[in-house]
């Protein structure tokens, strides 16, 4: 036997990586579907999701009033509140059942009652108690009507106790208004936009999905194509672990680079989202992400037996994925269960990583746990992916040799 | 119908896809907000006053529900950095000499300060706050007025005339998990039906079976449809019995219609996402982009049924584009009867449109047999 050195080994490697490279980069793209996951997803998806929620405010909610004080006061009231950019008063009802009943009807999201006695306690000084009713099918409606509500009596509140004052200057009024004044500043997303809170978490678990999706498919229709129903073809090149490997996954990376790019770069700046995050850290952090999600969705796809499986198995997750990392609920809410759970994703890391760097204008420094946990991950999962494809490699020689028995085992027989 | 009761047991992929998945997702959403509302959310504070004042500011802050203060740091920078590490979702900023002033009535300025990148913790903690600054700055004219021997309630009307009482209706605990765990699980019940209805009719195609199927019903396309149909049809209904008897019965969700009407409304959702998948296989009758179809449409949905981000705030092509998803009408239906329990014929609109969606396959019944009997499968 030819003593095989090991830099002739390793000459033989790099070859038939290269090999598996080109060849899965030309499968990608002569495959319309995994075409359509790698690149129109990605394209498209966002501009959909961008394009829903490109409002991301709620303005004008439509309000009803039902005022039996009648004063000048309760009219200044509800004309406070109609001026706010949140609510809109739609009508002034007489009573309180013509409210339901609008209520009912769905023209509009809450009542605001005003007792009979509000000016004239007012007067008398006594508490008055205004009544807001929600109706609770939109939290962002309840927000927006108890937030102007809020406002709006501490606006009148401020100017009744600088008129029962009786100050001499001007500073005096400001001071009795407010005895401690205070300022609130909203850092990071300070014009509460829903697209700015929810959309970058979405483009990120959109390329962890899409990679599961694409990268579940080829790997259905591959063993769609062997004979024997292996993941592995029987080819001179797919021999060694590593190569199959780092040749697949090189392949995704970069056609994934260029996606990246497109999905985390171009549609922020499109729907004007916020983004103060620098490049080169932005860069830094997605190549474990991307690395993780690329080994991640290999060691999934061997549980792929057909071509189009994948997707039912995997888009239902989707929505449980968004919820579990953090942001739409929020991190320290999650029960400790599913917080030990979403470890197992890339996307939880990746997804909060993310926000901080592009919403948050945090450096690596910042964001050291997601950068050494998506390393973990990367590494962790390419170990899978690697025991995985060497436990199919074995599979795939023991079903080859066994059919080779058997057609010698005929072939001895006819004869 | 024998005969899909057969391919359905035979593969543990209908298994999954039609009770594993559904169970599964029940569970997760609602263990996930199983606590309502978030609680003792971390803040910060930044303190350089450490008067008695704003000790007890911080320790009231602390006691809050859904505010606990976790750290104290010694400048705004390191809050910051902080709150870009994700430590603290917000932090309240105490200046130097708070007490001092307060007393001299030299106003002093305090400071709050929410991570909004994070919108529901953000608001939550921006509402606790807000209040806090209120009570703090009321709490000194309070002690004046004490000292010049006025009662509380005269306290009280002199520093609050008005107060706003908020009567949030039928989910007066602001449950999260009551808004919406009551749309998203049947939403993802009905991704899920979107997927296996297009999957089962597109894998005969790729198969190579679908004129046996067709053979067995006798040649007629609606005999077939139903015999496959039906099987599912049941499991998916008997699946969302489960899910509204586990959400109104045994977590008390509030349901003040009566389970009847939503179950009613749960069993048109089943029939009207079946329809809808038929609809999706009969115009794109290739196995994968039916599929995608499907799962487009699905998980689309979720964003435009309007629970989240409602859809009277979004671009107005989008709300008349809204109609065309059953989740949507769905969610209009659960509001009216289960969350406020208005009568029926305020839905009327919802449900007619949910009939209209069953109704829709008969369109493409045609190109759906045409494609069953000539269609190759092409990869």
């Amino acid at each position: 036997m030819k003593k095989i050195k090991l830099k002739d080994k390793i000459r033989e490697g790099m070859q038939d990586l290269f090999y598996i490279w080109k060849r899965e980069f030309r499968t990608t793209f002569r495959d319309q579907g995994v075409l359509i996951f790698f690149i129109i997803v990605p394209l498209v998806y966002p501009l959909i999701y961008g394009f829903i929620y490109t409002n991301e405010v709620v303005r004008e909610v439509p309000a009803l009033v039902v005022d039996n004080s009648r004063s000048s006061l309760s009219r200044e009231f509800v004309r406070k509140m109609d001026a706010s950019p949140d609510v809109e008063i739609k009508s002034i009802c007489s009573s309180m059942d013509e409210a339901k009943q609008l209520l009912k009807e769905r023209k509009a999201y809450g009542i605001i009652h005003i007792p009979s006695t509000f000016s004239s306690d007012i007067a008398r000084g006594t508490q008055t108690h205004v009544s807001v009713f929600c109706d609770m099918s939109g939290l962002l409606y309840y927000k927006s009507i108890l937030i102007t509500a809020t406002n709006v009596s501490l606006d009148l509140n401020k100017n009744i106790k600088i008129s029962r004052a009786g100050n001499s200057t001007n500073r005096q009024d400001e001071i009795t208004a407010r005895p401690i004044e205070y300022e609130d500043v909203a850092m990071f997303n300070p014009q509460n936009g829903f697209a700015a809170f929810l959309i970058p978490a979405v483009l990120i678990l959109l390329i962890q999905q899409t990679l599961m999706l694409g990268i579940g498919l080829s790997a259905g229709t591959a063993r769609e194509h062997n004979r024997f129903k292996d993941l592995v073809p029987i080819n001179r090149h797919y021999n060694g672990t590593l190569r199959i490997v780092f040749g697949k996954g090189l392949s995704y990376f970069m056609v994934y680079s260029i996606v990246s790019v497109y999905v985390l770069c171009v549609v922020p700046r499109m729907f004007s989202l916020n983004q103060i995050g620098s490049g080169s850290t932005l860069f830094l952090f997605m190549l474990p992400y991307l690395a993780a999600c690329i080994f991640f969705a290999m060691t999934a796809s061997i549980a792929i037996r057909n071509r189009e499986t994948c997707m039912l198995i995997f888009v239902f997750t989707s929505i449980p994925l968004l919820f579990i990392s953090g942001i739409s609920w929020p991190g320290a809410a999650v029960p400790e269960f599913w917080r030990i759970v979403s470890h197992i994703f890339p996307s939880t890391f990746g997804i909060n990583g993310f926000v901080r760097i592009n919403s948050m204008g945090a450096t690596l420094n910042e964001v050291k746990t997601e950068y050494q946990a998506l390393w973990l991950q990367a590494g962790f999962y390419f170990l899978t992916t690697c025991f995985v494809y060497r436990w199919q490699i074995i599979n795939s020689r023991k079903h080859a040799f066994q059919k080779y028995r058997e057609m010698k085992k005929k072939s001895l027989e006819k004869q | 119908m024998k005969r899909e009761f057969r391919r359905l047991v035979s593969r543990p992929l209908y298994l999954f896809c039609m009770v594993i998945a559904p169970l599964f997702c029940y569970i997760f959403f609602t263990s996930l907000m199983s606590s309502g509302l978030p609680t003792d959310l971390p803040i910060g504070g930044v303190d350089l006053d450490n008067s008695s004042t704003s000790r007890r500011i911080l320790r009231n802050l602390d006691a809050f529900e859904q505010t606990a203060v976790t750290a104290r740091y010694e400048s705004f920078d390191e809050a910051r950095i902080a709150m870009q590490r994700g430590d603290i979702y917000g932090f309240y900023y105490i200046p130097n000499g708070l007490a001092q002033n307060a007393i001299s009535a030299r106003q002093p300025k305090v400071s709050f300060y929410t991570n909004n990148a994070y919108l529901i913790a953000g608001s939550l903690l921006f509402k606790d706050m807000k209040m806090m600054s209120e009570m703090a700055g009321g709490a000194v004219s309070r002690a004046t007025m004490y000292a010049k021997g006025a009662t509380e309630k005269q306290a009280m009307a002199a520093l609050q005339p008005i107060v706003i009482d908020t009567h949030p209706l039928n989910n007066p605990w602001l449950n999260y998990s009551v808004y919406l765990c009551n749309t998203l699980v049947p939403g993802i019940l009905m991704l899920l039906i979107f997927m296996t209805t297009a999957y089962s009719i597109g894998v005969e195609i790729k198969d190579q079976t679908a004129r046996e199927w067709l053979r067995t019903g006798r040649n007629s396309i609606y005999i077939s449809l139903a015999g496959k149909l039906i099987p599912q049809t049941a499991i998916f209904f008997l699946m969302s019995i489960f899910y509204n008897v586990y959400l109104y019965g045994y977590l008390h969700f509030p349901c003040n219609s009566g389970i009847l009407p939503m179950l009613f409304a749960s069993l048109l959702l089943v029939l009207a996402s079946q329809c809808c998948g038929v609809i999706m296989i009969g115009v794109l009758p290739t196995l994968r982009l039916g599929l995608s179809f499907a799962s487009l449409w699905g998980v689309l949905s979720f964003s435009i049924s309007g629970f989240s981000f409602p859809v009277m705030a979004m671009h107005p092509v989008l709300q008349a584009l809204s109609n065309l998803f059953p989740l949507r009408h769905y969610f209009l239906i659960y509001v009216d009867q289960a969350l406020n329990g208005y009568s029926m014929v305020y839905s009327w609109t919802n449900y007619m449109a949910l009939m209209l969606f069953i109704l829709l396959p008969f369109t493409v019944m045609n190109r759906l047999k045409s494609a069953l009997i000539y269609h190759k499968y092409m990869p």
